[in-house]
């Protein structure tokens, strides 16, 4: 176990082994644990984010197999099988019902889990959720998108984006990214980004929800979520204005401040506890 | 020398606006920009060129596959090969090839070569190409899954050729109960296959392997010599003599009376393929997965120029492309086949937005003046790996 500190804060980084490779993961806070879910961005960091929802809880962060400083899992091809991964790694870390928070395509993965294993988890919370097929709102080809047309459409602000795409990516950066991208494509190709199966299966999630959407969401349409919040039994929704879905990364502060309000409040009813 | 004539056909009739407003030909490029009545009239063009070239004298005519684009016409290379199988009789008709990669059912691409091989009574090549990668997009297959797929399909395919009794096929991404494809194929135990390659050692390695034919595809001679080298090393490592014939380099060709005139009416169409028919982002063509992080990491390393940013000097200096008069022409094959150790010359002649009376032409000429004095070459292997 090492320790990480860099200027938003500090966590553990560990690796976990699992059939074919390692998984490496993020441990920092304390308190409640909440499994963080990242997105098709995201992996192999530890954010201003996660470390502002340390401060009340605490935060397990993996890369998912193939993303980030995780191996490639030849076992772990699907979505289907991201849900079996996850609950392995519950039960490694002694997890007991932890919060399942998720942003986009972690979103999907988090609705799936708390869909396969209600009794599984605490309170879920969908960031901006993909997984839905939604063909009368269909989100953005993320595939085709090309470097200098990420920052517009990720972010409400395109200033905000500077740290995330650097003007001249290295090489290893653009390896960084292509790797990624492929664990991305692996799970979301086709059907693109979404379970068609989920939506009807959404009514047996019992855990308390809340889906969190950034207002100028340019890759998943904000229907999306509203669509979760409908069919999630007593699902809360929840806007955040003035932001792209880069979510966290553009407004850090008012994603952690939603997320540890409705945390805090349900926690006593969902019964989160290691 | 074995001389093929090879097609891409093209739609050249792009909108004067297509620079500014299209970033490609492909994929979304807008369908309504075919135009029926000249559409139907150049397919009829194109295979009028083919059959012309084995007239001409050329030894094979070949064909290839490309989806949803502008740049080539072809969604199914065996319907074209189909229509030359049966209106020819001496040069092999090649599909350089059918993209195994993308195909959901390939176990079709063994019947329908099958099936060519007795149109065209044994001349079939048999051409198996991963597809690129806007046509992953465009036919919804993941990516991420290409070599394997592509691994599965040639395998399947081969035993599909071979086996003399029905059997079962069982892999990550097919899966067969009854494989037992009728007719078998009339050139035994199959038709001829030719790989591209654009670097991959495992490619080299497996193309060596099998004792198949190894086509570059349009790239510097540099960057083409050490795939040539490459594949030689291979074939040396498992104890194969490399036959140059199995070597086939591609190279869009342009020949006219005269330099000047060549170039002066050359330059045009070669830009047209350079900079419009390959206009397309990374992001179109090496969609996630596609590359190996190996092969991604020799072309970022490698810096290889994106084809529109090439101007005409730069791909005629890089031998991207020859262009010139007979003589002209002649020396600089002579030139790169030094260089290059081929025994096979895939040449492209119906370039871009040419005219099909400068294509015939370019044809004659090349037939009659350069293909002579370049057929004795590459028969024995002048060129040894470099170490």
């Amino acid at each position: 176990m090492a320790q990480v500190a860099n200027d938003v804060g500090q966590a553990t980084v560990e690796y976990l082994d699992f059939p074919g490779g390692r998984v490496q993961l993020f441990r920092g806070g304390a308190g409640t644990p909440v499994l963080f879910l990242h997105a098709a961005g995201g992996a192999g960091e530890w954010h201003e984010f996660h470390e502002l929802l340390a401060r009340r809880f605490e935060v397990f962060a993996p890369d998912h197999p193939g993303f980030g400083g995780s191996d490639e899992l030849a076992e772990v091809e699907g979505v289907d099988d991201l849900v079996y991964h996850y609950l392995d790694l519950i039960e490694r870390l002694g997890l007991e019902r932890p919060h399942v928070v998720g942003a986009s395509f972690g979103g999907w993965v988090a609705a799936e889990l708390a869909v396969a294993r209600p009794d599984a988890i605490g309170s879920l919370v969908l960031l901006g959720p993909a997984g839905l097929r939604l063909p009368d709102h269909p989100v953005t080809d993320l595939f085709l998108l090309t470097p200098d047309q990420l920052p517009g459409a990720l972010f409400a602000d395109p200033a905000k984006a500077s740290a995330l795409f650097p003007a001249e990516p290295s090489i290893e950066d653009v390896l960084t990214a292509y790797r990624d991208m492929t664990a991305f494509a692996r799970f979301a190709w086709n059907p693109f980004l979404c379970n068609p199966k989920l939506e009807r299966r959404l009514h047996r999630i019992t855990a308390p929800t809340l889906v969190v959407c950034p207002s100028g969401d340019k890759i998943v349409p904000v229907e999306h979520g509203r669509r979760y919040a409908e069919r999630i039994p007593d699902a809360g929704f929840a806007l955040v204005e003035k932001c792209g879905h880069a979510m966290y990364f553009e407004r850090p502060g008012e994603f952690a401040e939603l997320i540890t309000k409705f945390l805090t409040t349900g926690a006593d009813e969902s019964g989160a506890r290691r | 020398m074995k001389f093929v004539f090879f097609h891409l056909m093209p739609y050249p009739y792009l909108p004067d606006d297509f620079d500014e407003r299209y970033p490609s030909p492909s994929l979304n490029f807008p369908r309504k920009f075919f135009d029926r009545a000249l559409g139907n009239r150049l397919y009829h063009r194109y295979l009028d060129e083919l059959e012309y070239a084995e007239r001409l004298g050329f030894d094979g005519i070949a064909v290839n596959e490309h989806h949803q684009s502008a740049y080539g016409l072809m969604p199914s290379p065996n319907i074209m090969a189909a229509a030359l199988a049966r209106r020819t009789e001496r040069a092999q008709v090649m599909v350089l090839g059918n993209a195994i990669g993308v195909r959901g059912n390939p176990l079709r691409v063994a019947e329908e070569i099958a099936m060519l091989d007795h149109l065209s009574n044994g001349r079939v090549v048999s051409g198996f190409v991963r597809g690129i990668g806007w046509e992953y997009f465009g036919h919804s297959v993941n990516p991420t899954r290409s070599r394997d797929r592509f691994n599965e399909a040639h395998d399947l395919i081969i035993k599909a050729w071979t086996a003399d009794e029905p059997f079962q096929w069982i892999s990550p991404n097919y899966e067969y109960r009854y494989v037992n494809v009728w007719p078998r194929t009339l050139q035994e135990p199959h038709p001829p296959i030719y790989i591209p390659g654009a670097g991959s050692t495992e490619t080299m390695t497996f193309v060596a392997e099998h004792g198949y034919t190894y086509m570059s595809v349009y790239a510097d001679t540099r960057v083409v010599r050490r795939w040539f080298d490459g594949y030689r090393r291979a074939a040396e490592e498992i104890g194969i003599a490399p036959d140059p014939e199995k070597i086939a380099f591609s190279v869009p060709i342009y020949v006219a009376e005269t330099d000047e005139q060549a170039h002066r009416e050359g330059r045009q169409h070669v830009e047209w393929l350079f900079h419009k028919g390959l206009k397309q982002s990374t992001s179109l063509v090496f969609p996630p997965g596609y590359m190996s992080p190996g092969s991604m990491r020799g072309l970022l390393v490698a810096g290889m120029k994106a084809y529109t940013e090439m101007s005409y000097e730069e791909l005629l200096a890089g031998g991207y492309v020859v262009v010139g008069s007979p003589e002209s022409v002649t020396s600089r094959l002579r030139e790169l086949q030094e260089e290059l150790g081929f025994g096979q010359l895939i040449g492209l002649f119906s370039i871009g937005d040419i005219t099909h009376e400068q294509t015939t032409r370019s044809m004659e000429l090349f037939a009659s003046e350069v293909m002579p004095a370049l057929r004795p070459l590459g028969v024995a292997c002048g060129v040894t790996a470099a170490s």
